[in-house]
């Protein structure tokens, strides 16, 4: 744990109502979710991979809490909390402690419980301005604390989906691809799978099944289950019904049908996978590799510079600003834009702020659709640390 | 602590199973003062204190080093600590005790044989029903790290006391991780263990503590403890470092 000094609280209260002014300045309304918090939004958004690093605990009633690990979902269920409507438009920020749980120790730069200074904005229609003034205010904010040179790091989770488009993988392959992609393990299997010729299935998984299972023949497939069942003295327990079982034989019966992956494509996806550097030369260099591809740039590209564009337009200075295919990959529930700021006073692992589009985070803490949803949220005792350091 | 302290469950079959193995090994292990307390001595091994502790407590004895050695299951350390590979050392598989960790789903899931099936019906599950399925155990850290080595993260786990394997069919989880022997509970819960669904096969071990205040004198008592048990282990089950 960091040793608390009466000037080292002080430092970081004078820094978070700097914070706070720049937030509030540009219209962000002044927020302050409670600090325990409901487990079971966490878990269910982020998985038990959380549960690892979060601060669970059962109350003397039963209920699963924890201590707020961040402060976007607290943010995201005070919002549905005070509107009907969930797209209905606002903007709010926060400063205030989170606390995660550091399997290898806490340290100053990675404490147990740190002070996080943030921003979040629902319902904008317009995508890319909205993520160009999220990333500009946070920067305009740590420019106002005296860091000077912080460095931007941006990924593009969406942009995956246009290279799939452009590789002209099918549209099976495509919708796996996609789900695998946020999970670098899976998704490795996933591509050597869809390489090597069909899927195949465990071989626990019953063959007399899988050739049974037509999707023309909906009825009858889910007949010949329910004799295997019957057949074998198997009883149907649980939450999974017939029909859901039925369904994912079949999924399996068409992975194998299906075509494998060309290896023109397969070399387009690890090739995109691999773009990174400067922002301004990575979409060149992206565009260079969809130029070749089967169905071209595709939209994705505009949105890309476009982006760029708007955040060159709100004063962010492009030459400090890189671009990682891979970056955002593992964080939890980012759908688009990721971003990170770092300083060269601290270390890549410790970056000052993060960032991004997450516009199914909303609906996983109870609305009925997705919300265009973007947020940014500042480390604090790193953000003072990097200051302080810069300073010297 | 003049003495080497020595934990060995408090009641139940894993209690007697100890009592029967050091018997076998010539060692007599006798209660010290009223028959309902809690301490105990070994007849020709004057040194060490016995300390009857529930089993579940066992590994935290060890864990804290408030105990030098303790018999318990591995399923039990390796599941309340986290670095058992630094915190402890196992110095004999005993040969009773044994039961394995293991995932199971219900029977009726054909279309599911291994993590990777679980894996591929997770997203699927969760757009029908709005959450992770979920997996009700008692062992939340093995199953964590066993999943987590598999690149499995969708699932949620429920906290389970006991009657683990009734969870799936009353509703309240989709799949459970819990130790089986024979197995036998499980199909009569109408559950299946996965193809790949082995998590750890544990059985009792004696089991020092790095964390205790240890002498030259101690360890060579412990070893002479170890060599006695090591010569009656009925099944020849390896030791483990």
């Amino acid at each position: 744990m960091t040793v608390e000094t009466t000037r080292n609280l002080e430092a970081l209260a004078a820094q978070a109502q700097t914070l706070m002014s720049v937030f509030t300045k540009a219209g962000y309304e002044a927020v302050a979710p409670s600090i325990i918090q409901p487990a079971d939004v966490f878990l269910d958004v982020i998985g038990e991979s959380l549960r690892a690093r979060t601060y669970v605990f059962t109350d003397q009633d039963g209920a699963e809490l924890c201590l707020r690990p961040d402060i976007t979902v607290p943010t995201c269920r005070l919002h549905l909390e005070r509107h009907a409507d969930p797209a209905t438009t606002a903007r709010y920020c926060y400063n205030g402690p989170a606390f995660r749980f550091q399997p290898q120790g806490a340290t100053a730069s990675h404490p147990r419980e740190f002070r996080q200074a943030g921003i979040e904005r629902f319902g904008d229609k317009s995508r890319e301005a909205a993520e160009a003034e999220t990333v500009a205010v946070v920067v305009k904010a740590i420019e106002k604390v005296g860091l000077k040179d912080w460095t931007l790091k941006l990924g593009d989770l969406g942009l995956f989906s246009s290279v799939l488009d452009a590789a002209d993988v099918s549209p099976n392959w495509k919708k796996r691809l996609d789900d695998a992609f946020l999970k670098p393990l899976s998704f490795r299997n996933a591509l050597k799978d869809f390489a090597s010729a069909a899927r195949v299935a465990s071989p626990g998984v019953p063959e007399e099944l899988l050739s049974a299972v037509r999707r023309d023949e909906w009825e009858k497939s889910e007949a010949a289950v329910a004799v295997y069942l019957e057949e074998n003295a198997i009883e149907l327990l649980g939450t999974r019904s017939l029909a859901d079982i039925t369904e994912h034989l079949m999924v399996i019966a068409e992975d194998r049908q299906e075509k494998p992956l060309d290896a023109s494509a397969i070399e387009l996806i690890e090739r995109y996978v691999g773009v990174t550097g400067p922002a301004t030369t990575a979409g060149e260099k992206i565009a260079a590799l969809l130029k070749g591809a089967k169905n071209g740039a595709g939209a994705a590209l505009e949105t890309y510079d476009r982006r760029l564009a708007l955040l060159a337009n709100a004063g962010i200075d492009l030459n400090r600003v890189t671009f990682s295919a891979e970056f955002g990959r593992t964080l939890a529930y980012y759908s688009g834009l990721v971003f990170e700021v770092n300083s060269a006073s601290l270390e890549e692992k410790s970056p000052i702020a993060n960032g991004g589009r997450y516009d199914g985070l909303m609906r996983a803490a109870g609305a009925q659709v997705e919300i265009p949803a973007v947020g940014a949220a500042i480390h604090s005792e790193r953000l003072l640390a990097a200051t302080v350091k810069g300073a010297q | 602590m003049s003495k080497l302290t020595l934990a060995i469950p408090s009641k139940g079959r894993l209690m007697e199973q100890t009592t029967d193995m050091f018997a076998r090994a010539g060692l007599v292990v006798r209660k010290v003062g009223h028959v309902r307390g809690y301490r105990g001595e070994i007849d020709g091994l004057p040194d060490i204190d016995v300390a009857y502790v529930s089993s579940g407590e066992i590994a935290a004895a060890l864990k804290a080093g408030s105990v030098h050695l303790g018999i318990t299951g591995e399923d039990l350390i390796r599941e309340n600590i986290s670095d058992a590979a630094t915190r402890i050392r196992f110095l004999q598989a005993l040969g009773f005790g044994f039961a394995d960790v293991i995932v199971a789903v219900p029977a009726c899931w054909v279309d599911v044989a291994t993590v990777h099936d679980l894996e591929d019906i997770a997203l699927p599950f969760r757009r029908l029903h709005g959450r992770w399925p979920r997996v009700a155990t008692k062992y939340v850290n093995l199953t964590r790290r066993f999943f987590g080595s598999k690149g499995f993260g969708d699932y949620r786990i429920i906290e389970s006391a006991g009657a683990t394997e009734g969870a799936p069919a009353a509703g309240m989880a989709e799949l459970i991780v819990d130790i089986t022997t024979t197995g036998e509970t499980l199909r009569a819960n109408g559950l299946k263990i996965l193809d790949d669904g082995i998590i750890l096969k544990s059985q009792a071990n004696l089991c020092a503590s790095n964390a205790a205040a240890w002498t030259p004198e101690f360890e060579k008592i412990c070893a002479e403890l170890a060599a006695k048990l090591s010569a009656s282990v009925p099944v020849k089950a390896t030791s483990r470092v």
